[in-house]
């Protein structure tokens, strides 16, 4: 790491352990109950690139032995020193080896189908996508959602997701129990979208 | 090695050791007493809070690598527990410089000071009266150790001239000897 990136750092959790299980917390009970929008405790110093939900749910679970990928406008920020500082993880150039994949708003998201989906025989060595996008809403018109964590059916409106990601779903959903896992997020809220969830339909509003 | 360290020759060939390498290299190797007497002032005036941290002190194990000697092959010697950390001092704000120190050993407040002191030197109106009443003693104190370091490794010294010129001597003083 070179000297003026270090000038420019900022914190981390306040409280090391307690800011990391809450967010782990968090991260556990948005993959326990699929579509259903957490908010996000934010008991840390933040970089100015990124959701703040994103950078302390990665801040969260990234350590010495993950690999994260980051999308073209967080790779050029401060948010790719921040981690790499606080958590020491590694940084891969290409999206299909990485286990952490954070893609921030606006840029473009990786086919998930290139993704690293584990195996049969080892499925939690796949990805985990961290996806920024513009609002989340769980009434209303949009998707229905279906599977393990959900009683009956649920419904969510994302907005900021390219359009063919139900399609991608479909395959990813699909290919179980390979795949990738997706967590959601906006400033102060996250998302988690396990791929055990179907989502059956999309009716536009 | 740490003869070739405080030698102030950089670490590996083509890279030039900058003034704050020196220094922090000198403040890894400070006893707590000294950084902690010649910080105390400086401190109780103007920066009595607890500093704001990047990185807290801890304590982890670091491969430390040497060569044979001194310029052969690289060599994995072993692991040594380090303590590092990084702060920012909180008078200047955001921007303030930030301290960081890598210690040998498990002493999180040497660690502390060491960082402390690093984040001042970088200020320059702070680093005048620094030099002065820190790294001048530091150094000094450094300086000591190596001489004391190697007046004790002068007194088992062999001089093998000497039991040379007896041995290739005269045979009646071997004789006169039971």
């Amino acid at each position: 790491m070179n000297n003026p990136e270090l000038q420019h750092m900022v914190a981390g959790f306040e409280h090391q352990a307690f800011g990391s299980q809450a967010v782990f917390r968090t991260a556990l009970t948005a993959l326990s109950h699929p579509g259903r929008i957490q908010t996000m405790p934010l008991d840390t110093a933040l970089p100015q690139q990124g959701h703040a939900s994103a950078a302390a749910l990665l801040l969260g679970l990234l350590d010495a032995d993950t690999t994260l990928w980051l999308s073209p406008q967080l790779a050029r920020s401060d948010a790719a020193a921040w981690l790499r500082f606080h958590t020491g993880c590694q940084f891969v150039a290409g999206a299909e080896t990485a286990q952490f994949l954070w893609v921030a708003l606006g840029d473009e998201l990786p086919a998930l189908d290139q993704l690293t989906t584990g195996s049969d025989t080892y499925p939690d060595q796949s990805a985990t996508c961290v996806v920024e996008v513009s609002s989340l809403h769980t009434d209303g018109a949009g998707w229905t959602l279906q599977g393990p964590g959900i009683q009956g059916q649920s419904r969510l409106q994302v907005a900021g997701l390219p359009a063919d990601f139900a399609t991608q779903w479909a395959h990813n959903h699909a290919s179980f129990p390979r795949g990738v896992d997706v967590f959601l997020s906006t400033p102060t809220q996250l998302l988690g979208l396990p791929r055990t969830t179907r989502i059956l339909s999309t009716l536009e509003a | 090695m740490l003869q070739k360290f405080d030698s102030g020759l950089p670490p590996h060939p083509g890279a030039e050791r900058s003034a704050r390498q020196t220094w922090m290299a000198q403040l890894a190797r400070a006893p707590q007493e000294l950084l902690s007497q010649a910080l105390a002032k400086h401190l109780a005036e103007q920066f009595k809070d607890e500093p704001q941290w990047l990185r807290r002190p801890e304590t982890g194990l670091m491969m430390v690598q040497g060569r044979a000697g001194g310029s052969g092959e690289r060599f994995n010697l072993g692991e040594v527990t380090i303590t590092r950390c990084a702060l920012r001092l909180k008078h200047g704000g955001a921007t303030s410089p930030v301290g960081v120190a890598y210690v040998l050993g498990r002493k999180h407040r040497q660690a502390q000071w060491a960082a402390m002191a690093d984040a001042l030197l970088q200020d320059p109106a702070q680093h005048a009266p620094l030099e002065a009443s820190l790294l001048a003693p530091l150094r000094q104190y450094l300086q000591t150790q190596l001489s004391q370091r190697q007046q004790r490794a002068r007194s088992t010294q062999v001089d093998f001239l000497t039991v040379a010129r007896e041995a290739g001597g005269a045979d009646d003083e071997e004789s006169a000897n039971p």
